[in-house]
């Protein structure tokens, strides 16, 4: 188990593992039916990346 | 006039029974994330709950970032060692992990901090949606 400890993701990774892993987690949560479940995890997936790309964009002129 | 009125006040047992049951899935949920689901027999939120609570605790120590202990120094750790705690008996997994002591100099263990506190409110939330369920809200 101490071999997974210490790996480094950059940024954008990051972002995309956590949409991911919750729009998977809201999906199963909030919706009963299979085809359902995809669709929310696929909306919800889009969403959080097009609001984190968006933010970071949103912040750029004021990282230097 | 009197009956009436400790018919009101009075809750049944069959719904006080349920309300204990409820709790005692919602505490179960809280300590193994999806145990809760898996006594409703909702088999694919537990393996979902286990699995995603699993993942980010892993991720989170993985990269190193901050597993908040009760002795905080200010409100925030207080709030981090809370949401932490959210994990049930997974925290001491993530304590166990992170041997080396938590490294936020590096955006990864901002991020590990990040994923181990959505670990803890996720499974908050998955552990509410299994007690209300068990008392037959719709879920």
């Amino acid at each position: 188990m101490s071999a997974i400890v210490g790996f480094k993701l950059d940024h954008l990774q990051s972002m995309l593992l956590f949409a991911v892993l919750i729009s998977i987690a809201f999906g199963f949560l909030s919706r009963r039916r299979p085809i359902e479940r995809v669709k929310y995890i696929v909306w919800s997936l889009f969403l959080f990346l097009l609001i984190g790309v968006g933010i970071g964009w949103a912040m750029y002129p004021f990282s230097r | 006039m009197a009956d009436d009125t400790a018919a009101v006040t009075t809750a049944p047992p069959q719904d006080s029974k349920r309300e204990a049951i409820a709790f005692f899935i919602g505490v179960a949920g809280w300590l193994v994330p999806g145990l809760g689901h898996a006594f409703l027999k909702m088999w694919g939120r537990a393996v979902m709950c286990f699995v995603t609570v699993g993942l980010l605790v892993i991720l989170g120590a993985g990269m190193r970032g901050n597993v908040f202990s009760s002795s905080g120094n200010d409100a925030f750790d207080t709030l981090g060692f809370l949401a932490d705690l959210g994990t049930g008996t997974f925290y001491l997994a993530a304590r166990s992990l992170e041997s080396n002591g938590a490294d936020v100099s590096h955006a990864g263990g901002d991020y590990g901090t990040r994923f181990l506190a959505t670990a803890g409110v996720l499974n908050l939330l998955a552990a509410l949606h299994a007690y209300e369920a068990a008392r037959g809200r719709k879920a």
